[in-house]
């Protein structure tokens, strides 16, 4: 841990406190899954509530007449005891039953040995708490005890011997557990909360830049060993208790793919508890496993203890790429071509603006003063036949509204995201640095991008390169004119399912204001997996640009679109349009995928 | 000796702006070697040329970075691969594919570099010395053997006939095959073609598969991603074969059938065997 590499990250108390309160006493991400979710919050609100108990318990192993200031003679706290021993008890016997009757896949691959041994311990701990304040009534040393104890207690001798041997019994069990603590999973009852605390306080989706401009010796090109990672990182995991829901929420691995988040991170601590020199990569986490991701960040929403997994994978592939130029072969155009021509597809970059020119949008040309909004069109829906139709019928609408806006046409770049994904982070500073130089031209201070990566990148990224905007994505921006007004779109009766981006819904928490448009011009319908729990289209992480094997993501995603039986698709990335067309074809249905400014564009005609 | 040892390939317009680079190092004497290409027995024989030389040069071609390599390797020195100018021991070099020069100190003795194509004005030949190579128990190319089924490779072939999710299934290629026959081309596919299995990925025309540089290239069935458009755009000429009106490869093609390829290119099949009169 000390030989670990430092985190860059800003103070942020009050974030932090929140998170604290939030995630780990209120502990909102477990109860993303309800039954699981109490299962386990009854065992951790039982073990702060009886945590005095074991204070409690060392005073009377040596005097049984003492009893601890004030809380020991307080007959609610005896109620409160009592209430959560039968919590405590009705989450093991849940757990129990989640683990040996349901068995879900989550658990996969985890050590499942460890937590039969835990739940054995915890109920250990709270049956001879509840026998020792039984025995205690029983003896006449204890009045102030819940109902239960009370109860019990007739089933207890009124001589002492019981309560000598109940209280010495629940400390070996307690002292027994804190023995084994440390070497099992189980740990994270200590780093759990220390993981929380440290997690990013910006928004998930920005990653955190790596500085080429310090010395030598604090140079750091992603992770190559156990050596390089941040003390995050090592933290995670430390933190991590095999629960799988990180694994259960994963694209890659619901298509058949080698990558498990659970696994990687696994992986990663086995390393570290063996101090490993070797690389990580090809030992404790398969070379596969790091390609497979699509940064989708689904294992990170849906992890309990903040582990950020999106950091592993990215650190490990820049150390793959950075240093031993070892990737996917197939990737290579794409990180040659957005090297060479500022866009993945090789295109000239004289074509960028080719979409535009029969609608009359403004090219902003250097030292121009800036428009009210920058639209931001991005390389797919500037070049690509399908998505171009997004940036035409944006266009059309911004011109409608009457909103002052203008492109960058050949001097709008690839924002980098592609290859800082694919962990080529050199291309995306030199990219970050290329664009706000630009952006600064004309002093743009507002920007409307329709592409969830661009958008991202621009919004989250670019303020560690000077550019400090604020920006919207397309969707944001016409619920806003339609809620001003200045469009006034037709009420519609076609049958619309929409598929959250990661990039909008979970990456950027945009989720209202696309539904909200569709809500005024049609019927919609959601499928089983959306707002921040969507299921990615496949293309994220730089996987557009790279061959998926098995079982495809978008097709998958498609399938689940089309159950909804809903007649249109709707989406806001040009990337999902492509993935989820091609998706839609695969399964052989009818179902229209159309981007939403599109479908607005169509009910304003 | 001193001055400086030179690598050329007879006729490779790279050496001869490599030579421009090497006359302003010092006494150049070029060297060349004949024969079946064996990377590390020539670069024996170049290391074993260089005795004494205070730098040995090659242009900046995979040829010419792969020998300095074993070269650099076999002398235990530093290399500087794709050097633009050099002034003593700091030489500006090219990264990152072209979009960064790079200057860096170059220790060692020879200086051992290779010299950015394209960025020096090409030199008077000089006559190279032949070097004798022993290529005994060297790594040698025995042969070269063709990756595409058909012999011809996709990658330099003049006509690729392509077909896509249109074609429907792996038994349908036979009228692709057939057409590409008779055009003496290569057959090549789209991602859902490969994602389908109906064809090897090696058949894979796109981005992430085979970037083509054809005379004639005949999408059949392909709507025209722009993946896909990626691996196509170098084709002189692009003629598509598609039922919908609407599918984006239209807007690449030079010629456009709206139809489908099932009738459609049986019977240009038809059509070029009865003109061919067999």
């Amino acid at each position: 841990m000390r030989r670990a590499k430092p985190n860059d990250r800003p103070v942020d108390v009050g974030r932090r406190v929140q998170n604290e309160v939030e995630i780990v006493l209120g502990q909102r991400k477990l109860l993303q899954r309800l039954v699981p979710g109490l299962m386990h919050a009854f065992i951790f609100w039982g073990f702060l509530v009886l945590f005095p108990t074991i204070v409690m318990a060392m005073i009377a192993a040596v005097d049984k007449h003492a009893e601890l200031p004030w809380l020991g003679h307080q007959t609610w706290f005896g109620w409160m005891v009592d209430l959560f021993i039968v919590l405590v008890l009705v989450g093991i016997v849940t757990a129990v039953f989640i683990r040996k009757v349901v068995r879900p896949a989550r658990f996969d691959g985890s050590h499942r040995g460890e937590a039969d041994v835990i739940l054995l311990l915890i109920a250990g701990v709270v049956v001879t708490l509840l026998c020792w304040h039984a025995a205690a009534h029983a003896a006449g040393l204890n009045d102030h005890v819940g109902p239960l104890s009370a109860l019990l207690a007739k089933a207890f001798p009124s001589h002492g011997h019981a309560e000598r041997v109940f209280v010495w019994a629940h400390l070996a069990v307690v002292l027994g557990f804190l023995r084994y603590l440390p070497h099992s999973k189980h740990l994270h009852i200590a780093t759990a909360g220390i993981n929380v605390w440290l997690a990013r306080t910006s928004r998930p989706g920005r990653l955190e830049p790596l500085r080429f401009d310090v010395p030598d010796a604090e140079l750091r090109f992603g992770a190559a060993t156990i050596f390089d990672l941040t003390k995050k990182e090592v933290m995670d995991g430390f933190s991590c208790t095999e629960c799988g829901r990180c694994q259960d929420a994963c694209p890659a691995y619901a298509t058949g793919k080698i990558l498990s988040p659970k696994l990687l991170i696994m992986g990663i601590r086995d390393q570290v508890f063996a101090q490993s020199t070797e690389p990580i990569v090809g030992n404790g986490v398969p070379e596969e496993m790091i390609w497979d991701c699509v940064t989708c960040g689904a294992c990170v929403e849906a992890c309990p203890v903040s582990i950020e997994h999106i950091d592993h994978i990215v650190d490990l592939r820049r150390s793959r790429v950075m240093v031993d130029s070892a990737f996917p072969a197939e990737a290579e155009p794409m990180l040659r071509d957005v090297e060479r021509t500022g866009n993945p597809w090789g295109k000239p970059q004289t074509e960028r603006a080719a979409w535009a020119e029969a609608l009359g949008v403004r090219v902003l040309e250097p030292g121009d003063p800036a428009p009210e909004y920058l639209y931001w069109v991005g390389c797919a829906a500037s070049f690509d036949e399908r998505a171009k139709k997004s940036a035409e019928s944006t266009a059309k609408l911004l011109q409608k509204a009457g909103v002052d806006f203008a492109i960058l046409g050949p001097r709008e770049s690839c924002t980098g995201d592609p290859a800082r994904r694919m962990g080529n982070e050199y291309v995306f500073q030199a990219h970050a640095e290329q664009n706000v130089a630009t952006l600064k031209e004309n002093n743009v201070q507002k920007i409307v991008a329709s592409c969830p990566h661009c958008f991202n990148t621009l919004a989250n990224e670019y303020g560690d390169f000077g550019g400090n905007y604020e920006v919207l994505h397309h969707t944001e921006l016409l619920a806003q004119l339609v809620e001003d007004g200045r469009l006034q779109p037709a009420a519609g009766t076609q049958s619309i399912t929409y598929h959250d981006s990661c990039y909008l819904a979970r990456h950027n928490d945009v989720r209202m204001e696309p539904r909200k448009l569709l809500n005024v011009i049609g019927q919609p319908v959601e499928m089983k997996r959306s707002g921040k729990q969507t299921f990615c289209c496949g293309a994220g992480g730089a996987h557009m640009w790279m061959e998926e094997r098995g079982t495809q993501i978008n097709v998958e995603r498609a399938r689940e679109a089309t159950e909804t039986g809903a007649e249109t698709l709707a989406v806001a990335c040009p990337f999902c349009t492509v993935m989820l067309d091609d998706g839609v074809r695969e399964t052989g249905a009818t179902m229209r995928v159309a981007d939403v400014s599109t479908l607005l564009a169509e009910s304003l005609d | 000796m001193s001055g400086v040892l030179l690598f050329v390939e007879p006729g490779d317009e790279l050496s001869l702006q490599a030579l421009s680079l090497a006359h302003r190092l010092g006494d150049v004497r070029a060297v060349s070697v004949d024969g079946v290409y064996a990377p590390a027995a020539w670069a024996e024989a170049i290391a074993a040329a260089a005795e004494g030389a205070d730098a040995i040069v090659a242009a900046g071609s995979d040829r010419g970075n792969e020998l300095l390599a074993h070269v650099a390797a076999r002398l235990d020195q530093p290399f500087a691969a794709n050097v633009t100018a050099i002034d003593g021991d700091l030489v500006t070099r090219v990264r990152w594919g072209g979009s960064l020069l790079e200057e860096a100190r170059l220790h060692g003795t020879p200086r051992i570099l290779s010299v950015a194509p394209h960025t020096q004005p090409a030199a008077e030949a000089v006559t190279a010395e032949q070097l004798t190579v022993d290529t005994e128990g060297a790594v040698r190319v025995l042969e070269t053997v063709s990756e595409s089924t058909g012999g011809i490779s996709l990658r330099d072939a003049k006509v690729v006939v392509s077909g896509g999710r249109g074609v429907g299934s792996a038994e349908a290629f036979a009228i692709i095959e057939e057409l590409a026959g008779l055009l003496g081309g290569a057959v090549g596919c789209s991602r859902v073609v490969t994602s389908a299995g109906w064809r090897p990925h090696a058949d894979q025309v796109g981005q992430t598969g085979t970037k083509i540089s054809a005379d004639l290239y005949v999408a059949c069935g392909i709507s025209g991603a722009t993946q896909h458009i990626a691996g196509a755009k170098g084709a002189k000429k692009i003629l598509a074969i598609n039922t919908d009106p609407e599918a984006p490869i239209f807007a690449s093609a030079d010629y456009a059938v709206i139809g489908d390829l099932h009738e459609v290119v049986p019977a240009i099949s038809a059509e070029l065997r009865r003109v061919r009169g067999s």
